[in-house]
């Protein structure tokens, strides 16, 4: 059973095509980095496979689930760290997680290893609005993974993670598949087993490493 | 059952705080609705002898205007910080999560009440009493369970500020018109105050009901 | 296609001339209301259209939300806009009739403010659609505006029922009306459901062909550009 099954995605905002008969296939483990430029469609594509949207037309299976019936299932196994962190700016880093895991149904011992595992222990009592761009992006990563996902869809999560940003990234994809979109080639290689690069919403086929690399 | 009684509790306590700290809203709705006293003076000629009879539609006018902007904010803030999703993209039932947010917007329109009702006392010299107090805190929850459920539609539409009131203060004028009537004889009007206060509880628990069902085709997607 | 749209609209049209040639030929003039009881016929008639309309929305909007199916949401959207055009009517027919036999054009009875509150709730759902992007998302959202629009009129009605009330009662029903009259007023009202029905259809029609229109096509169709997407 594959844990990502999609079949011809596709995804129309009004007259524009955003997404255009994408085919995914993701087995258990592996990491898939999607490549491509600004407006390519890898947000469009990370939000349906992370069930924030619904496609126009095409058919989605993750876990051997039906993606559009199974959606409340489906997202007790996935973490989606977003474009935007979705913090709220005026509870403090732990408070955030809290509340977070009290709609996932997890404790606040797993609170304390989460802030510890993305290095905010030090702030946890921090207001989410007074911490740096870089700290935002590490506790969106902790929410993401903080009820101990199976699959982990992150959305340019480099961006504006600081140096240590991708032993973190390592650290959080260990033994569970993702799917990472980004713009950075190396962190792709570093990270990601395969390679799909999009281009104005169409697939350019899949790669190894080594393909991309040249 | 229990989850989901747990998650509306936690969604409510979340906004709470957040109001808590950061002091946005209430001071200013509290504010808002004296200005709408203030203006109402100037517009009525308001005097010891119809004081009675413009008060209660003052005090409408006010709270309604001030639950639509409580209500609007309680999901536009959410679409700001893109927390509504993350919060969507748990297992929690949407629903859960509407009640809370719905139970805690109605709980900052009636931190706004304690302004407006005392004020309107003072200002316009009318009684205050349990049975207006009652009357008002009735029709608070069936606006709120409306108001919070179109509130979460038009946050993602264009053009909301103009979409939420054209949407909601048409589905609000049974409220109004019960509790209308419910202060009217609660200020010494004529009339029958059992009668419009079971009005009141009726279109409660209709609406409350009808929204709850309603709020999973809003808020799921 | 459009032929059997235009014969439609013709046999429509004819309906309407002759539910005229009887409101003013056959039908006998009233006792006491004189020339604008005339008035009455397609007054009711209208209003009875707007409520079949706003019943279709309703319908329309239940099995959308159960299916997911887009006919049932081209057929709520197509009888919202002819429902709102027929509540106009009603509302401008409504207060010429009031005017010479009550003497004022309005009043905030029951009937008269349940109508208003009906046109303000479906125009508020005409707005909804134009302003939201396009998609089931909105297509949802509308169904909901539509299902809680048409639970709230009744209990509008009943309030202000309770409250006061002024409007004649039903008077169809409790064999009230000369056989003439009876006759004229079921005759306009089978011709305006008929009309209804075909308005219905063609904008039902025009929603699908909107629909399937490709990219850019709207625009062109609807006569207007779209707003750039920073505009928003």
């Amino acid at each position: 059973m594959s844990t990502i099954l999609a079949h011809q995605l596709t995804q129309r905002f009004g007259p524009d095509l955003a997404l255009d008969a994408v085919d995914l296939v993701l087995d258990k483990g592996e990491h898939l980095a999607v490549l491509g430029e600004n407006g390519a469609g890898k947000t469009t594509l990370l939000r349906i496979l992370a069930t924030a949207a619904r496609p126009s037309s095409g058919q989605l299976e993750l876990f051997g689930l039906n993606a559009m019936r199974e959606r409340r299932r489906l997202r007790a196994l996935i973490g989606f760290v977003a474009h935007a962190p979705g913090l709220y700016p005026a509870l403090s880093a732990a408070e955030n997680l809290e509340f977070f895991g009290s709609l996932h149904g997890v404790g606040r011992a797993r609170v304390a290893e989460t802030l510890e595992l993305v290095g905010l222990a030090d702030v946890a009592n921090r207001p989410a609005g007074r911490l740096s761009r870089g700290e935002q992006q590490r506790l969106a990563i902790g929410r993401a993974v903080l009820h101990d996902p199976r699959l982990l869809i992150l959305d340019e999560p480099d961006a504006s993670l600081d140096s240590g940003g991708a032993d973190l990234l390592a650290r959080v994809m260990h033994g569970r598949s993702a799917v990472l979109a980004t713009h950075d080639h190396a962190l792709a290689n570093r990270l990601c087993q395969r390679t799909e690069v999009l281009r104005s919403g169409r697939s350019l086929g899949a790669g190894t490493r080594l393909r991309v690399v040249q | 059952m229990t989850r989901s009684v747990e998650v509306a509790f936690a969604v409510a306590r979340k906004d709470l705080t957040s109001e808590w700290r950061t002091r946005e809203l209430v001071p200013a709705l509290g504010q808002f609705v004296v200005l709408a006293l203030v203006i109402a003076n100037f517009g009525f000629q308001i005097d010891s002898q119809n004081a009675a009879t413009i008060a209660p539609g003052v005090l409408w006018l006010a709270l309604v205007f001030a639950g639509l902007v409580a209500f609007g904010r309680a999901f536009a803030a959410e679409r700001e910080q893109a927390s509504l999703e993350a919060m969507l993209l748990t297992p929690a039932s949407p629903v859960a999560i509407f009640a809370g947010k719905a139970l805690a917007a109605a709980l900052l329109l009636i931190a706004c009440e304690v302004v407006l009702l005392p004020a309107l006392a003072l200002l316009f010299g009318t009684p205050l009493n349990v049975a207006l107090v009652a009357a008002v805190l009735l029709a608070t929850v069936g606006m709120a369970a409306l108001g919070c459920l179109f509130a979460a539609m038009v946050a993602r539409v264009r053009a909301r500020e103009v979409l939420l009131p054209l949407l909601t203060l048409p589905l609000w004028i049974p409220f109004i018109i019960a509790g209308g009537q419910a202060v009217q004889v609660a200020m010494g009007a004529s009339g029958s105050y059992n009668q419009a206060v079971a009005l009141l509880i009726d279109f409660d628990i209709l609406f409350v009901v009808l929204t709850s069902l309603a709020a999973r085709f809003v808020l799921d997607d | 296609m459009t032929k059997t749209y235009e014969r439609l609209t013709a046999v429509a049209v004819l309906l309407m001339l002759l539910a005229a040639g009887m409101i003013f030929l056959y039908a006998p003039e009233d006792y006491l209301q004189k020339e604008p009881q005339r008035i009455f016929y397609l007054h009711v008639s209208a209003a009875i259209a707007a409520f079949a309309c706003f019943l279709a929305v309703l319908v329309g909007s239940v099995i959308y939300l159960r299916t997911e199916n887009a006919r049932a949401d081209r057929l709520a959207r197509a009888a919202a806009l002819v429902g709102v055009v027929l509540t106009t009517v009603t509302l401008v027919m409504g207060m010429l009739y009031a005017k010479p036999i009550w003497g004022t054009f309005w009043t905030w009875d029951a009937r008269l403010t349940s109508t208003l509150v009906l046109w303000i709730i479906y125009a508020g759902y005409l707005l909804l659609r134009r302003l939201a992007e396009p998609g089931p998302q909105v297509a949802r959202y509308a169904a909901v505006a539509g299902i809680f629009g048409f639970v709230d009129v009744p209990i509008v009605y009943f309030s202000v029922t309770w409250w006061r009330t002024v409007h004649p009662g039903p008077v169809i029903v409790t064999n009230a009306l000369p056989p003439e009259m009876l006759i004229t007023f079921l005759v306009t009202m089978a011709c305006t459901l008929f009309l209804a029905a075909v308005m219905v259809g063609i904008r039902y029609r025009i929603e699908t062909l909107l629909d399937e229109a490709p990219s850019g096509a709207e625009a062109t169709i609807r006569g207007t550009q779209r707003e750039p997407e920073l505009a928003r």
